[in-house]
């Protein structure tokens, strides 16, 4: 039983770490068309951001709140002087141009911090372990879980119930109907990529105390998130939590039953649903 | 004869006399390229003929190094054969992989085929007891051409093997795209919802253009091993993949001769640029960048807008 609980919280942690991921990918798609290859280096960057910050200021929850509107504001300015020039060409530039905004951020990542990994330690409050019921779980790895649903449920307030969200609602059903009406369309979409940015940042930055920063998990977390939107759904917030539920619950049972071959139960999944629902359990068919 | 038969004329005798006149380590290189060409070239088939991004055609590659590795190292096999097999491996691996990629479109099918590619790597890089993990498998020899004939060892001859497979895959390729198979393929680059309305279905071009462009990604990663002398995990890593999409986009989307321009132009580049900094990549990633947004065509694209025939 103890056990049972042990790997749900684990799923749980992945589930949030993920949905913060692909929450932004999803967001992003739905308003640009494009799905973000270098959506997972802002990850990354938002690791190593907090790494820094903290051995800067030596204070976690300032870093927490500070590195996701920096990686917030890098992603905004690359929007802003690269893909908004070409949204006019076919699909395949776009995710030609991401996918060399992430090779030229990976590398700047490796120039600046070196190929060793980077620790970042837990705040004190978070430090240690919790019992719950006989059962002693990282306090830490809770929070976790806390703060992806409390960021899930802000995203989803802001989305249904601010103006600002009913225009990014617009702009994602019909961009140039809502451009007809008054929305400022440019703005808006560097401003959902900045924020998708600043999620994913996010997602880094709380990651950090637990997997640590190193090189490489940019590319882990971004094909992970394509496997959570792929059996998810492009383009639903929905679809993201779904999503990374699934993938997260996949990977943890699969890693503790299977592992050796963990991974497969993942992709016989997306395997599934791809052969039942080929755009997404909650997407929409184009 | 049109300058660009003249141009073509004059680079295959330019290659065949490659073995002559030039140094080892230059041949070597060359050879290298050429490799390189072949796999930016089959991607260009489905990136540019059909407007279908793979983030994961390293995996075919690979698949390739491998199938041709353990023929050459285990069974002592010519290297056709070897090549054959590298093929074979890549083209049955992508039949599943590209049935299930080609049921999506756009983006789905760009995010699936990293997937797929990523779980192959990783199978490439847990199956020790077959691929030798991480450390790949080393010692891959050069044998001979067919049984008792003569041995591929030197790098003059190797050379030679590999010139006349992309000389020959190039002119295949061209075929293929000039068919009414090409022509299909293109017609649903243009618009995929007409294709669909004019009464066909679009999956079965797609997915026999995949198997082909696996199989000829195949054959590059076939000639790979035994040149190298190895095949290891890191052929079939995101990263290669993404080199394939910089060489074709710098040389040209959809122009077949472009890719394997682009692929020298890379690796060229790299050759430079790495003697100055180990962070090349990051020059090439902004030379990328720059190709994007301003030059759409590539080297030859641009060069064919500005007038020059080719």
């Amino acid at each position: 039983m103890a056990n049972l609980i042990e790997q749900l919280l684990n799923a749980l942690v992945l589930a949030g770490l993920l949905f913060l991921v692909s929450a932004g990918l999803s967001l992003v798609f739905g308003i640009l068309r494009v799905v973000n290859f270098a959506h997972g280096v802002f990850y990354m960057l938002g690791a190593y951001l907090g790494f820094t910050a903290v051995a800067v200021t030596g204070w976690f929850w300032l870093a927490l709140v500070i590195v996701p509107p920096a990686v917030g504001a890098l992603g905004a300015l690359l929007e802003a002087s690269t893909l908004r020039f070409i949204y006019r060409r076919p699909q395949i530039y776009q995710l030609l141009l991401t996918f060399g905004l992430a090779l030229i951020l990976e590398e700047s990542i490796r120039i600046v911090y070196g190929p060793t990994a980077k620790g970042v330690d837990p705040p004190a409050l978070l430090q240690g372990a919790i019992s719950l019921g006989g059962l002693l779980y990282p306090r830490y790895r809770l929070f976790l879980v806390m703060l992806s649903l409390a960021v899930g449920a802000a995203v989803w307030l802001f989305l249904r119930t601010t103006r600002a969200g009913l225009v990014i609602r617009a702009v994602a059903q019909n961009s140039e109907m809502a451009d007809c009406l008054g929305a400022d369309v440019a703005r808006v979409r560097t401003l959902v990529f900045g924020a998708a940015c600043a999620l994913a940042g996010l997602g880094g930055v709380a990651a950090a105390p637990m997997t640590t920063a190193y090189l490489g998990m940019g590319i882990g977390v971004i094909v992970d998130a394509f496997v959570v939107v792929v059996i998810g759904g492009l383009g639903s917030i929905g679809g993201s939590m779904a999503g990374s539920l699934i993938v997260g619950a996949a990977q943890t049972w699969g890693a503790f039953y299977l592992p050796e071959t963990a991974m497969v139960i993942m992709y016989a999944v997306m395997g599934a649903v791809l052969i039942f629902r080929p755009w997404g359990l909650f997407g929409e068919e184009e | 004869m049109s300058p660009s038969r003249v141009l073509g004329a004059a680079a295959l005798v330019a290659l065949a006399l490659g073995p002559w006149v030039l140094a080892r380590h230059q041949l070597s290189l060359l050879t290298d390229l050429l490799i390189s060409g072949l796999f930016a070239m089959s991607l260009d088939l489905i990136l540019g003929y059909t407007g279908m991004l793979s983030f994961g055609h390293a995996a075919y590659f690979g698949l390739g190094a491998y199938a041709s590795a353990l023929v050459l190292l285990e069974f002592a096999q010519p290297v056709p054969v070897a090549l054959a097999a590298g093929m074979l491996l890549a083209g049955a691996v992508a039949v599943p992989v590209g049935w299930l990629s080609t049921r999506s479109t756009g983006v789905y099918f760009a995010m699936l085929t990293l997937a797929f590619a990523q779980f192959l790597y990783t199978v490439a890089y847990k199956w020790r007891s077959l691929t030798g993990g991480s450390d790949g498998i080393a010692g891959v020899p050069k044998t001979e051409l067919f049984w008792g004939g003569p041995s591929l060892a030197s790098s003059q001859a190797f050379y030679l093997l590999a010139a006349a497979c992309v000389v020959l895959s190039l002119l295949i390729c061209r075929a293929i795209v000039r068919s009414p198979f090409g022509r299909a393929l293109q017609a649903i680059r243009e618009n995929e919802r007409r294709f669909t309305s004019l009464g066909r279905d679009p999956r079965p071009f797609k997915l026999v253009v995949f198997v082909i462009a696996a199989v000829f990604a195949g054959l590059a990663g076939a000639l790979f091993a035994p040149f190298r002398g190895f095949a290891s995990p890191e052929v079939m890593f995101w990263v290669f993949s993404g080199q394939g999409l910089m060489m074709v986009t710098i040389g040209g989307i959809g122009t077949l001769i472009g890719p394997i321009l682009g692929a020298m132009v890379f690796i060229l580049l790299q050759e430079i640029l790495s003697s100055y900094t180990e962070h090349w990549m990051i020059f090439t990633g902004v030379v990328f960048v720059l190709i994007v947004v301003f030059l759409p065509g590539g080297l030859v694209g641009t060069a064919r807008r500005l007038g020059v025939r080719g």
